[in-house]
């Protein structure tokens, strides 16, 4: 019976989250102006996964007339200013690891590359309109959020014409007066500058409901954390279209870590009884000890993690929506503040708690192991992570300064299903790609396989202008890898062009992978990890030996041409006396001479005076 | 060529020995005369590709681009002596009761008492007679007269400002009206002393704007006593510097999570649209809402003192971004909470924050959800009358009368503006040689003053203002040109840096050819001459 539970609730799984996906979507717009969710699922290793969600409309006739109420008021300003259909507005910080984790929240659609990334529906008439507006858009963010998001310029934007499709409902998506235009900083650090603002843009602040608990030290402390705005109309049927916001913060915090006292953040190792050992060994004994595996060790309080603990309820937020879930098994004991109405989910692996509105809010997981005897793994005290679609990685290949490689291995882990997606990149200039050298190979075979890439989308770069580039839609068998690669040439920047750490490398942004099915609608998005790309790099004082060494050469050219031209040659015994003689010569004539004009008529000098000039006369003839 | 001196330093002796030595060294043969002008010809050619050729193009390719400016005239601009702004304001008397003959000379004296009141030659009013039928409004508008004085008979002589009309009122009883002989009139001066106190503010504004600016002392105006300099002072720093389009921005902040909605729109079109129409000729507006909950003030103590006022904004917490684009943007605050202000007058609620905005305390029970439209009314009213001071509309007289008043105070604030931005450009051009000047900044200085010319004839009319805004915004732009700050950092170091090292190597030999050269000339000249002297003494 056991041994059935965990395909049975893997199954399950799968089936409410679709269905779950599907109602969520159809019940948004149907929703409260506001509403507001925390959901918390521990994950394998010692991690816990956060997601807030907070989520406002606003009528487009308000919307037009200018009166705010939980829309932001400065981004609505920015987006009206900029004819903003569709904003997507990501900032990333490290890596979301697919491997232990499974697959990632929100399939993928709440998240950017390392960095911060930017895409938008405009309205313009034409590309240079748009290009302006893009321009107004990301210089006005930029300001909104402390980001360097007006160093998108034109050679960090793309126009991606597969990979992403609008959310909102555009009446008319194919008219030609809305443009997609996509930019991406992968050099930029996510920091509490960012966050700050973000929380300003929320109806509540940070004073009530979930978002008492973002707190920017844990926040970027996190393993991974990734804060997402995205504004898209909606028009439900038979009702008046709304602008819609939705700001998300998902985190992956280490539960260690995070549990860590703020007051001692130095970690120590712990004393020997205090550790963690697997008992069941049959080692194991007072000085010997297996570290205990990390996942059976999930006891944390939500004041603990967060470092505080939630303040009451939104009061906007929409009550039928409750603050806080928590996705475990529902066999698992989980203890709660007073006056918490816990709620245990259908799907047996989650439970919801509604909140007073001004009451304090605590959770705690206790030890699974303090609760239940016999220990049968830790499956089930945290949810089995869903596997992801598709794994992805990519890498430089190759060496030296002149030429590069780009590998990305793309792995399905599924035994029965193709997976079909669209690769993107968009390239920095300075990195010249050789498109006949792209080719995806299956693992195992030999020779590249011309039936994996089905279509290719390549814009090459202009120099210092416009960026590489490169949609590729790609199919990868069950249960495969395929390895696509390609090479490309560094090219010299200018001396002016390197910034300050030149030495530390550019970075290259993250490749997008939209996965499709079987009607072409993205189901599940990912981004490989940001590379870092040496150039060569000069020594930045060449300009002066550059100039030093040119003169140098010059003038000796032209002085050994110019004395050619000038100087007339005798034989050696003829020409005047040279050499270190003469000059001590010369020097002791002039100093008689001044001896002679200072020093008055001395009678013995008197006699060398006279005689002196002599032979200044005699040459001078 | 020019020999060295070979010497000896033992003795006299020895030194005669060597210079015979010398002597009798071995002299290369003569240079032929062809060699001699050869080198010359080579010498002489390279000095002058070096100055025909080389400083040129040195010059032409590392030489800065200043178009030229019209310094001269930028600064007469600033000293004012290119304007002398002149304010002739026509105020048309109707007297249908009058005979014409008694109204002209009504007229003529009055306007004589006016002329003996008026020490300010700046502000001219200027009487003239309308036509009897000129009763219909129309007419009071197309003779462009700033003032229609409409004279009744009555019982004793009093006067009153119609309050939605530009129009003074004034009744006289028939007794008062002076002969054709007589040279004063009691109503003749009555008239004038009205006139003067309707205007006083008016010219006391544009006499203190012109006071502050560098107008030269012939030109400047009636002196002005302390108070009042000190009152228009704080007005003008209380105001909003011009601006077409204002942007209006209406919040509602509230400590906490109560009331979350407001009925702001209809409360700003019942209580606030009616001012902004009449304001519409000179401002356009633009307005946006917000409510922001959980908003705690930078003040968090209950009765606000008068230095708390200052720091209750909370700057750091509160969205409160000016608009994008360029309207400068205005600021009303509702704060909805429990403190008070301490101050004498204990119902004061609201306080005016110079050239930002305004905030207005408002208590309400702490269970309202939802504010109605009659409980904005006060605050509304409140912005209303400081959006007029902020806007730097004249505190006295009818709104008529204040609006276009403030549209001449306007337009010489402006006018004096741009004078004085032209000449910090011209300052600036001349003090930092250095500096580039692109011809985007010439053309704008060119459009400033044609339109600063226009203005300056136009004055008080409602081209004047239009004129003087081009202006301003021309000025600005010349001004703040971005391609002429860059040129600022570059240090001559560098270029001495970069020019030494190929200069000073190559300069050497040319250098000391030419000494070298002159020398031989010099030389060969001398021993001309000395053998011409030898041939005649044969």
């Amino acid at each position: 019976m056991r041994q059935f539970l965990p395909f049975f609730s893997l199954s399950l799984l799968s089936f409410l989250s679709t269905t779950c996906g599907a109602t969520s979507t159809t019940s948004d717009t149907a929703a409260a102006d506001y509403h507001e969710q925390l959901v918390l699922r521990p994950l394998p290793q010692s991690a816990l996964l956060a997601s807030f969600n907070f989520r406002s409309n606003i009528t487009v006739s308000e919307f037009e007339a200018h009166n705010f109420r939980f829309f932001p008021r400065s981004l609505g300003q920015i987006l009206q200013h900029a004819g903003t259909r569709e904003l997507h507005l990501r900032f990333g910080l490290g890596r979301w690891d697919s491997e232990s984790w499974g697959a990632r929240p929100w399939d993928g659609a709440r998240e950017g590359g390392t960095g911060v990334e930017l895409w938008a529906w405009l309205e313009a008439q034409s590309d240079e309109e748009a290009d302006h507006k893009w321009l107004t858009l990301t210089n006005a963010l930029s300001g909104l959020f402390c980001a360097s998001l007006n160093f998108i310029d034109g050679t960090r934007t793309t126009r991606p014409v597969m990979s992403f499709q609008p959310e909102g409902d555009h009446p008319n998506t194919t008219a030609t007066d809305t443009h997609l235009l996509y930019g991406v900083l992968p050099h930029e650090v996510v920091c509490t500058e960012n966050l700050t603002p973000f929380l300003k843009l929320l109806p509540c602040k940070g004073k009530a409901g979930i978002a008492t608990l973002l707190d920017g030290h844990k926040l970027f402390d996190a393993s991974w954390q990734s804060m997402a705005i995205d504004v898209r109309p909606i028009c439900p049927a038979g009702g008046e279209c709304v602008l819609q916001i939705e700001l998300t913060i998902d985190m992956v915090l280490d539960i260690d870590r995070s549990k860590r006292p703020r007051d001692n953040p130095i970690p120590r190792p712990p004393p020997g009884h205090e550790l963690p050992c697997n008992t069941s060994k049959p080692y194991h004994s007072h000085d010997t000890c297996f570290p205990a595996d990390h996942e059976a060790n999930q006891d944390w309080t939500l004041s603990q993690i967060f470092g505080r603990s939630m303040k009451g309820t939104c009061p906007l937020t929409d009550s039928k929506v409750p603050p806080v879930c928590l996705q475990v098994p529902n066999s698992r004991a989980v203890y709660h503040s007073d006056g918490v109405l816990e709620k245990k989910n259908l799907d047996r692996i989650s439970r919801c708690f509604e909140i007073k509105p001004d009451a304090d809010f605590e959770i705690v997981l206790p030890n699974p192991r303090d609760d239940q005897e016999n220990n049968q793994g830790a499956i089930t005290h945290i949810v089995k992570p869903e596997t992801p679609l598709l794994y992805a990685e990519r890498s430089f290949t190759g060496h030296g300064q002149e030429r590069g490689g780009m590998q990305t291995i793309l792995r399905n882990p599924s035994p029965d299903t193709a997976v079909e997606f669209i690769y993107m990149e968009s390239l920095p200039w300075f990195m010249r790609i050789y498109l006949h050298t792209m080719s995806a190979r299956i693992d195992g075979q030999s020779g590249k396989d011309e039936s994996l890439v089905k279509e290719v989308y390549y814009r090459p770069a202009v120099d210092r202008a416009r960026a590489t580039q490169l949609e590729v839609r790609m199919r990868v068998p069950p249960a495969s890898t395929v390895f696509l690669t390609y090479d490309f040439e560094k090219s010299i920047l200018r001396y002016t062009e390197y910034p300050p750490d030149a030495n530390r490398g550019f970075d290259v942004a993250a490749a997008v992978i939209t996965i499709l099915n079987s009607a072409n609608e993205a189901v599940y998005n990912l981004r490989t990890t940001t590379l870092l790309c040496s150039l060569p790099t000069p020594d930045f004082s060449m300009p002066y030996n550059v100039i030093i060494f040119t003169s140098t050469a010059i003038a000796l050219a032209f002085g050994g041409m110019f004395n050619i031209l000038v100087r007339r040659f005798v034989a050696a015994d003829e020409g005047p006396e040279v050499g270190l003689a003469a000059v001590k010569a010369k020097l002791k004539g002039r100093l008689a001479v001044l001896a002679k004009r200072f020093g008055g008529a001395g009678a013995k000098k008197g006699v060398v005076e006279e005689v002196k000039p002599v032979p200044v006369a005699d040459v001078k003839e | 060529m020019s020999a060295q001196q070979p010497l000896s330093d033992d003795s006299a002796t020895l030194t005669i020995t060597n210079s015979s030595n010398v002597s009798t060294k071995k002299q290369p043969p003569p240079e032929k005369p062809s060699d001699v002008r050869r080198r010359s010809n080579v010498i002489l050619s390279f000095w002058l590709i070096v100055l025909l050729l080389g400083l040129p193009i040195w010059w032409k390719t590392t030489t800065i681009y200043r178009a030229d400016l019209p310094l001269e005239e930028m600064l007469e601009w600033a000293d004012g002596k290119a304007c002398r702004p002149v304010f002739p304001l026509r105020i048309s008397i109707q007297a249908s009761a009058l005979q014409d003959q008694e109204a002209q000379n009504l007229l003529r004296l009055t306007q004589h008492a006016l002329d003996d009141l008026n020490d300010f030659a700046g502000h001219h009013l200027r009487l003239q007679l309308s036509s009897p039928l000129g009763s219909e409004k129309r007419s009071t508008t197309d003779n462009g007269s700033a003032l229609t004085i409409r004279l009744t008979p009555g019982e004793g002589t009093t006067s009153t400002l119609d309050p939605l009309e530009p129009i003074l009122d004034i009744t006289y009883s028939p007794n008062t009206i002076p002969s054709p002989t007589s040279s004063s009139s009691s109503l003749a001066t009555y008239i004038a002393s009205q006139l003067r106190s309707t205007f006083a503010e008016e010219q006391a504004t544009i006499s203190y704007l012109l006071s502050t600016n560098s107008m030269p002392s012939e030109h400047r105006p009636l002196s002005l006593s302390p108070e009042t300099a000190e009152s228009l002072a704080k007005r003008t720093t209380r105001s909003l510097k011009y601006a077409p389009t204002y942007h209006l921005t209406f919040s509602l902040f509230t400590s906490g999570p109560l009331p979350s909605s407001w009925d702001i729109e209809s409360a700003i079109d019942e209580y606030m649209k009616p001012v902004l129409d009449v304001l519409s000729p000179i401002h356009n507006f633009t307005i946006d809402t917000q409510v922001q909950l959980y908003a705690s003030p930078g003040v968090q103590s209950q009765v606000l003192n008068k230095e708390d006022l200052t720091s209750f904004i909370n700057a750091a917490e509160w969205p409160l971004s000016p608009s994008i684009g360029g309207a400068p943007t205005i600021n009303f605050i509702v704060f909805v909470g429990n403190q008070t202000i301490a101050s004498a007058d204990s119902s004061s609620q609201s306080w005016l924050i110079p050239q930002w905005g305004t905030v207005y305390l408002l208590s309400l029970p702490s269970d309202t959800i939802h504010v109605p439209a009659n409980t904005l009314k006060q605050p509304l009213l409140t912005f209303t009358s400081h959006l007029l001071s902020l806007t730097g509309t004249p505190e006295s007289g009818s709104l008529p009368l204040r609006l276009s008043t403030l549209a001449r105070i306007r337009s010489a604030d402006l006018l004096l503006r741009a004078s004085s931005t032209l000449g910090s450009l011209a300052r600036l051009a001349m003090a930092l040689p250095s500096i580039s000047i692109p011809s985007s900044v010439a053309a704008g200085v060119s459009e400033t003053m044609s339109h600063l010319r226009l203005a300056c004839d136009t004055l008080g009319g409602p081209q004047g203002l239009e004129h003087a805004r081009i202006a301003e915004a021309e000025a600005e732009r010349a001004f703040f040109e971005k391609s002429m700050v860059g040129q600022l950092y570059f240090p001559d170091e560098h270029k001495i840096a970069v020019y030494l090292p190929l200069l000073g190597p190559v300069a050497v030999p040319l250098v000391m050819g030419l000494i070298n050269e002159i020398k031989a000339w010099r030389k060969r000249k001398r021993e001309k001459a000395e053998k011409g002297a030898e041939k005649k003494k044969e």
